[in-house]
C-alpha cells in the first residue's frame, strides 16, 4: 500500500492523466480512442528515438574528458574557453539544475563570466541528444536552423553579460553549511540517476527520485567508493566533510 | 526511420562497441547512470505523450489555429514564452508536444519561443541559480534569455 501511495505520489501527472483516460472511456469510448491512438504514434515516435539518445548520453558521459576540459580553464581563456565551455555544454547530459554545481566549481578555477553563461545556455538549450530529438519530432531543417540561431544568441549573451556582471557580484559561499560533517547530498541539484547507489551502494540510497546519503563513510573500502561517486555525480552534488 | 536517426543510431552503436570492448565496466556504469535518470523521468515523459492525444482530442484545429496563428502571432509569442518560463518539462518530452502543435496548424514563431524559454529561462529553478550565482547574474540571465528566445523565434518565422 504504501508504495503504491510513493508510486502514485511519484507520478502525479501520469496519474491524473491514466484517471481522465479511464473517465472518458466510460463517458466516451470513442473519444479515448481517438485520443489514445494520436498518443500511440507519439510514444512509438520515442521508442524509435529514446534508446540511441540513452546509449549517447551514457558515452557522452563515458568518454568526453569532462576532467582535462574542467581543468584547461583558468587563466588562458579567451576564443579557446569559448569553445571549451560550448563543447562542454553541448556534450553534457541533464537538466539546467545540474549545470549549476558544475559551473560553479569553474568559477572557483578561474572561469569567466562569458564561459560560465556559455555553459549554462548551451546545457539548457543545445545538448547533442536532445538535437537528435529535435530533428526527429521536428525537422532536420527546424533543427539547424534553431540551433545556429541559438548559437549565436549564447556567444552574443556571454559577451553582454561579461560587460554588466563583475567577478564580486558573484557570492562565494559554501552550501549546505548546516551539515557539520559526514556525507551530504545537495538535493536541489541531484537528478536522480542513482549512479552513486550504484558505485557506493553502503553509502547512498533513493528517496523519491533523489539520492541521500546513508551513513557515514566507515571503512578504507567504503571511502574509496564514495569518493569515486563524488568524481563520477554528473551534477557536483555529493560532499563528504571530514569531520 | 529518416536518415537522421538512422545515421545516429549507427554512430552511436559503432561507438557502443567500441566503448564495450575499450572498458566495458566504464560503458555499463555510465548506462546505469542515463538509465537510471531515464526511469526517474518515464513517468513524466509517458504522461505528457499520453496528454498529447487528449489535447489533439479535445482542442479543434481551429482553435489551435486561431490562438497560435497569423492573426495573434505577437500576443500568442509573449503568451508562449511565458508559458515556457514557468514549465519544468524535460526538454525530451517538449518536442513531440511542439510538433503536435505544429501539426495541428499552430505558427512556429510561438511553438520556437515555447522551445526556447522552457528549456533556457527557469523560474523554477531562479532560488537555486540565484543561491549559486547572486541576483544580478541570475535576474540578467533570464531575461536576456527571454529576450533572445523572443528574437529566435522571430527570425526562424521569417526564414522558414
Amino acid at each position: 500500500m504504501i508504495k503504491i501511495k510513493r508510486t502514485v505520489h511519484n507520478n502525479r501527472l501520469l496519474t491524473v492523466v491514466i484517471l481522465f483516460y479511464m473517465v472518458l472511456a466510460v463517458i466516451s469510448p470513442d473519444k479515448a480512442g481517438q485520443a489514445l491512438k494520436g498518443s500511440l504514434y507519439y510514444v512509438k515516435e520515442m521508442l524509435m528515438i529514446m534508446p540511441v539518445i540513452l546509449v549517447l548520453t551514457s558515452l557522452i558521459t563515458a568518454w568526453v574528458p569532462r576532467k582535462t576540459i574542467e581543468n584547461s580553464f583558468g587563466s588562458g581563456s579567451g576564443v579557446k574557453g569559448s569553445i571549451l565551455s560550448f563543447l562542454l555544454g553541448s556534450f553534457s547530459a541533464g537538466p539546467i539544475y545540474a549545470a549549476f554545481p558544475v559551473c560553479k566549481t569553474l568559477l572557483e578555477k578561474g572561469a569567466g563570466i562569458t564561459n560560465i553563461v556559455i555553459i549554462l545556455s548551451t546545457w539548457a538549450v543545445i545538448k547533442v541528444p536532445m538535437l537528435l530529438n529535435e530533428a526527429r519530432f521536428l525537422s532536420f531543417r527546424f533543427m539547424i536552423i534553431r540551433w545556429i540561431l541559438t548559437t549565436v544568441s549564447i556567444f552574443l549573451m556571454g559577451f553582454i553579460m561579461s560587460r554588466l556582471i563583475k567577478a564580486d557580484d558573484i557570492p562565494t559561499g559554501q552550501w549546505e553549511e548546516e551539515q557539520s560533517s559526514g556525507l551530504s547530498i545537495n538535493s536541489s541539484c541531484c537528478m536522480g540517476c542513482g549512479l552513486c547507489t550504484k558505485i557506493a551502494p553502503d553509502n547512498f540510497g533513493m528517496a523519491s527520485k533523489k539520492a541521500v546519503a546513508l551513513q557515514s563513510v566507515c571503512n578504507e573500502a567504503q571511502r574509496i567508493q564514495v569518493l569515486e561517486a563524488i568524481e563520477k555525480c554528473p551534477a557536483k552534488a555529493i560532499r563528504n566533510k571530514a569531520s | 526511420m529518416d536518415i537522421f536517426t538512422a545515421l545516429f543510431w549507427i554512430v552511436t552503436l559503432v561507438w557502443f562497441f567500441v566503448s564495450i570492448a575499450k572498458d566495458k565496466k566504464k560503458t555499463v556504469n555510465a548506462l546505469k547512470m542515463s538509465g537510471g535518470m531515464m526511469k526517474g523521468m518515464a513517468g513524466e515523459i509517458l504522461a505528457i505523450l499520453f496528454l498529447i492525444g487528449l489535447i489533439m482530442t479535445f482542442v479543434p484545429q481551429d482553435t489551435v489555429r486561431h490562438f497560435m496563428g497569423e492573426s495573434n502571432l505577437l500576443i500568442s509569442t509573449i503568451i508562449f514564452a511565458l508559458i515556457g518560463c514557468i514549465t519544468l518539462i524535460p526538454a525530451f518530452v517538449a518536442f513531440p508536444l511542439a510538433g503536435s502543435l505544429l501539426d495541428a496548424g499552430a505558427n512556429l514563431v510561438p511553438v520556437v519561443a515555447f522551445l526556447t524559454t522552457l528549456t533556457m529561462v527557469g523560474i523554477v529553478t531562479f532560488p537555486l541559480e540565484k543561491r549559486e550565482f547572486g541576483i544580478k547574474f541570475t535576474l540578467l540571465r533570464n531575461s536576456l534569455s527571454f529576450v533572445f528566445a523572443l528574437l529566435i523565434a522571430l527570425t526562424m518565422g521569417v526564414i522558414l
